[in-house]
């Protein structure tokens, strides 16, 4: 059972910032712009959070510090994600390109910096991790739940349920949702009603770029000692997940629970004697969110709830 | 505006093509090229490049290192013509990725001395094997150190154990298979019950820390495992990761690397400056080590365990260690390592009960 525990819990590792990533690319392609930016965006939300903590460890620790390494990273991604607006509401560029020139660029970026602002000259931005949450008082005596959600945690984990709870309300029982869904789908209607298209857009990329941001923090706090300027392809796999969840809050929660179940599977087999003892070769553990994953999309794509406009860069003169 | 920035924008690209011609008139007299890792990986690069450096310092040498382009033969070798176009004299180069491009420069830079560190110069194919008198190629005995650590784990109590490889290439096998067979004789030695020693073994097939390879440890942390010993890069940093929640321990590899986590306990060392040093010491002695592969383990002092200082033993003892150290330097204890497998379940382990993770 503990085991299970376990497995759970550490679902969560992968999960939380898939989560957290894809509702940003949500609240982006929802208001109509592509924003395959998002790995590029965790790097540097990644980068300027540890960066931060790394700065302030000596002076704090524990969970105030985590909070504001939160509001550093959220702040990092957003300042990524404001070029990738330029260029696609401004000068309605390919959004594609400028997503792939910040993917691009955040990584280079974040060691050169690294290496100039570190005294020892290395890229490699070390932190203590003192955010570890043995026990929740009280709430980890709840059976199951307990378990799972407050014993060995982070407050990251939390955060992505209220943001995924906030996500929802704010995209459907809003103004501002209906009309940042109205902009995706069909921007000139919007328009003609009087909702100015372009500052929707840039609110729904400066969304994206700071949960991007955060992802990048909560995904490398608890799986490493430091970062190197690398997330390891879950920006795209945040995308993956974001259409699998075809574009809507719960279904992206359900969405990333199973990739990060299934990944969390094919990592920790080995720890389950049930599971070793099938003499399964390990490529089948691995590959088999992959597998679902296509499956689920062959069956589910005629039914894509993409937004209509996504991608397209809005023209007001164009009819 | 538009006017003052292509001023701006024209200004800066002179300034830029100025610097570069600038930059060219300077000469490196030692040069190393990094790997797929970078000068600051706390590992092999690191090591070498802090070698190379300290020596040069010393002897006031020019000194410089070369990051290539991307992890291939051509963009070794072209970093390898940047060098000596740069007056390298000696270039150092770690790691076996290294071989095939230094077959091929051997012979382009016959005047140039070539120190390639944990492998030695073949053709693409594996068909040719050709070590020039400018090539001194120096081979690690991993698995005496990484022997050292597994004796070392259980002499000190620990009875469940994990080897968390990065990419199975030969070196990362013969810390795995050294460690194992450490554990094993370790076992032995103390008259434990055959098969009461528990390893997990895996590779992890990468050199990142990512969230698989740190649910894989929590896992076999979670399943009893007490210790891991990480060779693999950054894949160590998950590991460490996993042990601080689980309050388990590590073992860290190539350099000393208890300053990177509390839970590191020890770490298996190569003495990766010490055989930079060596070459460059017979270079400007004008007896330039070249010629043949050396092989060099604990008869050279080239391995051990990290210093007592930053250890975290808790019986094992410097007596212990040094009388082990003795019996490896003097042969009297020979690790198997056989560079064809990469699977550690064909060694003869009675004492150890190893779940071989693919």
């Amino acid at each position: 059972m503990d085991m299970l525990y376990l497995l759970l819990r550490q679902t969560m590792y992968f999960s939380i910032p898939l989560l957290i990533v894809a509702l940003g690319g949500m609240f982006s392609e929802r208001s109509g712009v592509t924003n395959i930016a998002l790995e590029g965006i965790m790097v540097m939300g990644g980068f300027t959070g540890i960066y931060f903590i790394n700065q302030m460890q000596s002076q704090m620790s524990g969970q105030w510090l985590l909070v504001l390494a939160i509001f550093i990273a959220m702040a990092g991604g957003l300042l990524l994600s404001l070029p990738h607006a330029y260029a696609s509401v401004n000068l309605k560029a390919d959004q594609v390109i400028s997503g792939t020139a910040l993917n691009m660029f955040a990584p280079a970026f974040v060691i050169y910096i690294a290496r100039m602002i570190q005294p020892s000259g290395i890229a490699n931005v070390s932190f203590k991790n003192t955010f570890f949450i043995h026990e929740v008082p009280v709430l980890c005596d709840i059976p199951v739940i307990g378990d799972i959600l407050f014993k060995n945690t982070y407050i990251t984990t939390f955060l992505g349920f209220f943001i995924l709870i906030v996500s929802a309300i704010v995209l459907y029982k809003t103004r501002f949702g209906m009309r940042l869904r109205a902009c995706g789908e069909h921007p000139h209607a919007a328009d003609s009603v009087g909702i100015n298209v372009y500052k929707m857009r840039y609110i729904g990329v400066m969304i994206s770029g700071v949960l991007a941001g955060l992802g990048g923090l909560v995904l490398t706090v608890p799986i490493s000692t430091e970062f190197k300027g690398a997330v390891n392809g879950y920006g795209f796999l945040a995308l993956a997940v974001l259409i699998f969840g075809q574009w809507k809050p719960m279904r992206i929660l359900w969405a990333s629970l199973f990739f990060g179940f299934m990944q969390t599977i094919s990592a920790a087999y080995s720890a389950i004697p049930f599971l070793l003892n099938l003499n399964i070769p390990s490529e089948f553990f691995k590959m088999t969110p992959y597998i679902a994953t296509l499956i689920v999309l062959a069956f589910s794509s005629k039914s894509s709830k993409a937004p209509k406009a996504v991608g397209q860069p809005y023209d007001q003169g164009a009819r | 505006m538009k006017k003052l920035f292509s001023i701006v924008l024209v200004v800066v690209l002179l300034l830029s093509m100025l610097s570069l011609a600038g930059c060219q008139a300077k000469t490196y007299e030692l040069a190393m090229i990094t790997d797929i890792g970078d000068i600051d990986d706390k590992s092999f690069n690191q090591g070498t490049w802090e070698g190379l450096r300290d020596y040069a310092v010393e002897h006031k040498i020019t000194h410089k290192y070369y990051k290539p382009t991307e992890a291939s033969t051509d963009a070794y070798i072209a970093a390898i013509d940047l060098a000596v176009s740069s007056g390298a004299k000696v270039v150092v180069t770690p790691g076996f990725l290294f071989e095939e491009a230094i077959y091929i420069a051997q012979d382009k830079y016959p005047e140039i001395m070539f120190i390639l560190l944990d492998g030695v110069p073949h053709d693409a194919n594996y068909e040719n094997f050709k070590t020039g008198p400018n090539v001194f190629p120096v081979v690690y005995a991993e698995e005496h150190c990484g022997y050292l650590a597994g004796y070392a784990a259980v002499v000190d109590g620990y009875r469940n154990l994990g080897y968390q490889g990065g990419m199975a290439v030969p070196a990362v096998c013969r810390y795995g298979f050294g460690y194992v067979q450490g554990a094993n004789d370790a076992a032995r030695d103390l008259g434990l019950a055959k098969g009461s020693i528990k390893i997990m073994y895996n590779y992890s097939g990468d050199f990142a820390d990512t969230p698989a390879s740190q649910t894989r440890a929590a896992g076999w942390y979670q399943a009893g495992t007490e210790v891991i010993f990480a060779a693999g890069g950054k894949v160590g940093n998950s590991v460490m990761s996993a042990a601080e929640a689980a309050n388990k321990a590590v073992i860290g590899v190539d350099v000393d690397q208890s300053a990177e986590s509390p839970t590191v306990i020890s770490s298996a060392m190569k003495g990766l400056a010490t055989m930079v040093q060596y070459g460059l010491k017979g270079f400007y002695a004008g007896k330039f080590p070249g010629g043949e592969a050396v092989t060099v383990g604990a008869e050279s002092n080239a391995v051990s365990l990290a210093p007592f200082s930053t250890s975290k033993w808790k019986t094992f003892s410097q007596a212990d260690y040094d009388a082990l150290f003795a019996k490896l330097a003097n042969g009297t204890i020979v690790p198997e390592k056989d560079l064809d497998r990469t699977n550690p379940t064909e060694l003869k382990l009675d004492y150890v009960k190893l779940t071989f993770v693919e």
